[in-house]
């Protein structure tokens, strides 16, 4: 491979500066691996009391339903936030992983946990093939091509040959009862209390899997992608393949949360694979703030919740569409999006207040 | 010496003949001005030469090897390497950033020292969509010039800059590239600032060789004087 994307030696660079500064730098520079990882850790361990707080069975069914969106509102943020790309294709992957693991303990009589590992390979070839044929499109170009090839496999679990395979439009039931996935038997499995730390540990694993992919010199090529391809490849860099890894990653997390889908539901439908559950998820993105890591979790969250509310009136669609509008223009960024920018305006006015403290040898003037 | 060498380049845009048959030859250490009214061709004399054009005929050749039909990223990684007349950089980074990431790609051993004369220094940690425009562009330059290329192609580098800090750029791209040997071909729409920065001169007109020379030869030049410097000559 010509590129190093990986394994590349760091390069600190301290105009003038003595080996105290880089040493200072050198800090700081880990000071942010450590803070967020501490805070995705604290997250986690937080999460693990809510079947303790959420009484109703239903209402922890619909939070459990909402960390599985999350895998794919996740997955569909992070190319949108790192590469400006947004797929409409990942419920190919979630969907596809979703059906392997029913195809493979029904027909293949895997068991769950091997379901789940090969569904997540598979999801994850899928998201390669699909990559290569669009990740050198850009913008709505890569949106309708997502789009399409997505509906194809929707298309396709729908034909009369596929019947065997994926019951078409009835579905496919999963007999849970011939093993175990992690330790949890088929009950467990398809208790929402019970299976929520598998699911949410792996939606955190994934958050910080795409968090320090974000961060890495790796996420600065993705930036630097997102902001100025052209100038990146006259600079020397591979374009394609670090938006192809990215998207492949991408691909995984979502295979991931269709595969722990459907060992909760025991049931997998073309609706899986079709574009609304695209919608859905992007749509949750947006609420939850697509600049934010965290965004599209929360989002997702309180979307299916909010669905659930909305559902109960009768009125689904017009209040999700007023509630989405509402968000869109008083909380542009999203949810957590306005959030932060709020904290931050309220941190960077605070340090304003205070005296500088600093003894920056070059403080930046002001330059216009 | 030459190192960097195009040989009968032409361009087309469909049915326009955006370059016809130029040649240059560039040698490390000298700076070659091309100048010509706009459209004369020169952006995509620069598009040819790095690989962003496709040329319909003509060779491109470094160090001898031919590389016509090699990627603008093969050409960056053995040290050909560009700037755009329309500032491009990383606007969302920072200037720190989008150094560093080029320099590690590049193998640049002394971005310090570049920072430094480019007068980057206190920017540094700056989103480079907030710093000024002047600034910018030598963000510009900095990015075609990290890594020690060999060549460098530059589309306009003082592109609406105003007359202090266009004079500078153009003192830091001469001592630039005779500090490090680099060979470079500059496009240039203040034709005194040419004259006074370059060691050799083109003068495109209508995608075609005016002339070509020394800059008195081609300040002397009777076609270049009547078609193009007219009385500033
Ligand atoms: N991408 C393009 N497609 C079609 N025509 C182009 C393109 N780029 C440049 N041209 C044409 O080629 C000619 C030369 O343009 P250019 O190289 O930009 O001139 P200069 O840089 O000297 O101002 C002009 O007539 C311009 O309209
Ligand atoms: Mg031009």
């Amino acid at each position: 491979m010509t590129d190093n994307l990986t394994g590349a030696p760091e390069l600190t660079i301290t105009p003038g500066g003595s080996d105290s500064q880089t040493r200072l730098g050198t800090i700081a520079r880990h000071r942010h691996w450590l803070v967020g990882g501490g805070i995705i850790a604290v997250i986690t361990l937080l999460g693990l009391a809510v079947p303790y707080l959420v009484s109703s069975k239903f209402n922890m069914g619909l939070v459990l339903d909402g960390v599985i969106l999350a895998f794919l509102a996740l997955s569909i943020g992070f190319l949108a936030r790192h590469l400006g790309l947004i797929s409409l294709g990942h419920t190919a992957f979630f969907g596809g992983a979703a059906y392997t693991v029913g195809i493979g303990i029904g027909r293949w009589s895997m068991t769950p946990t091997v379901a789940f590992v090969v569904a997540v390979v598979v999801g994850t070839l899928l998201a390669l093939i699909m990559g290569v044929l669009v990740v050198r499109s850009t913008g709505m170009t890569f949106l309708m091509l997502t789009l399409a090839l997505g509906q194809a496999l929707y298309q396709f679990s729908t034909q009369r040959i596929a019947i065997p395979w994926t019951g078409a439009h009835d579905g496919l039931q999963i007999d849970l009862s011939g093993g175990t996935f992690l330790g949890l038997t088929q009950k467990s499995m398809m208790n929402a209390a019970l299976f929520w730390p598998v699911a949410w540990v792996l939606l955190m694993v994934c958050a910080l899997w795409l968090w320090i992919t974000g961060r890495s010199r790796f996420g600065t090529v993705l930036e630097g992608i997102r902001e100025n391809e052209e100038r990146m490849r006259f600079s020397g860099f591979n374009t394609d393949l670090p938006r192809l890894i990215a998207f492949v990653v991408s691909g995984c997390v979502a295979s991931i949360g269709g595969a722990l889908f459907a060992l909760n539901a025991a049931y997998v439908s073309p609706e899986l694979l079709s574009f609304t559950k695209a919608g859905d998820a992007l749509t949750a993105a947006i609420v939850g703030g697509l600049g934010v890591l965290a965004g599209p979790i929360f989002g997702a969250i309180v979307y299916v919740l909010a669905q659930s509310r909305f559902n109960t009136s009768g009125n689904l669609h017009l209040y999700t569409g007023i509630a989405l509008v509402l968000v869109l223009m008083f909380l542009p960024g999203g949810i957590l999006g306005s959030l932060e920018k709020w904290v931050r305006g309220r941190l960077s006015r605070r340090r304003q207040a205070t005296p500088p403290s600093t003894s920056e040898p070059s403080s930046p003037e002001d330059q216009s | 010496m030459t190192i960097f060498e195009g040989r009968g380049l032409s361009v087309r845009y469909g049915a326009v003949k955006a370059l016809t048959n130029v040649d240059i030859a560039l040698e490390p250490g000298l700076v070659h001005g091309v100048i010509g009214p706009n459209g004369a061709g020169k952006s995509t004399f620069i598009d040819g030469l790095s690989g962003r054009a496709r040329v319909s005929s003509g060779v491109v050749t470094f160090n001898g090897e031919d590389i016509t039909a090699r990627s603008p990223r093969w050409r960056r990684r053995h040290g050909i390497a560009r700037s755009f007349q329309r500032t491009s950089v990383f606007n969302s980074m920072t200037v720190r950033h989008q150094l560093e990431m080029v320099a590690e790609r590049n193998g640049e051993s002394d971005l310090a020292s570049l920072v430094d004369t480019l007068g980057l220094a206190p920017v540094m940690d700056r989103v480079c969509s907030e710093i000024a425009y002047g600034t910018q562009r030598s963000v510009d330059l900095a990015l075609a010039l990290i890594g020690d290329p060999k060549v460098v192609l530059l589309d306009e580098p003082c592109a609406g800059l105003v007359q202090d800090e266009s004079v500078r750029m153009l003192q830091h791209v001469r001592d630039i590239c005779r500090e490090r040997e680099v060979a470079a071909l500059l496009v240039e729409h203040d034709v005194e600032g040419v004259f006074r920065t370059c060691d050799r001169i083109t003068v495109l007109n209508l995608g075609e060789v005016l002339a070509s020379g020394e800059p008195a030869e081609v300040r002397s030049n009777p076609a270049v004087v009547q078609a193009y410097l007219g009385s500033a000559a």
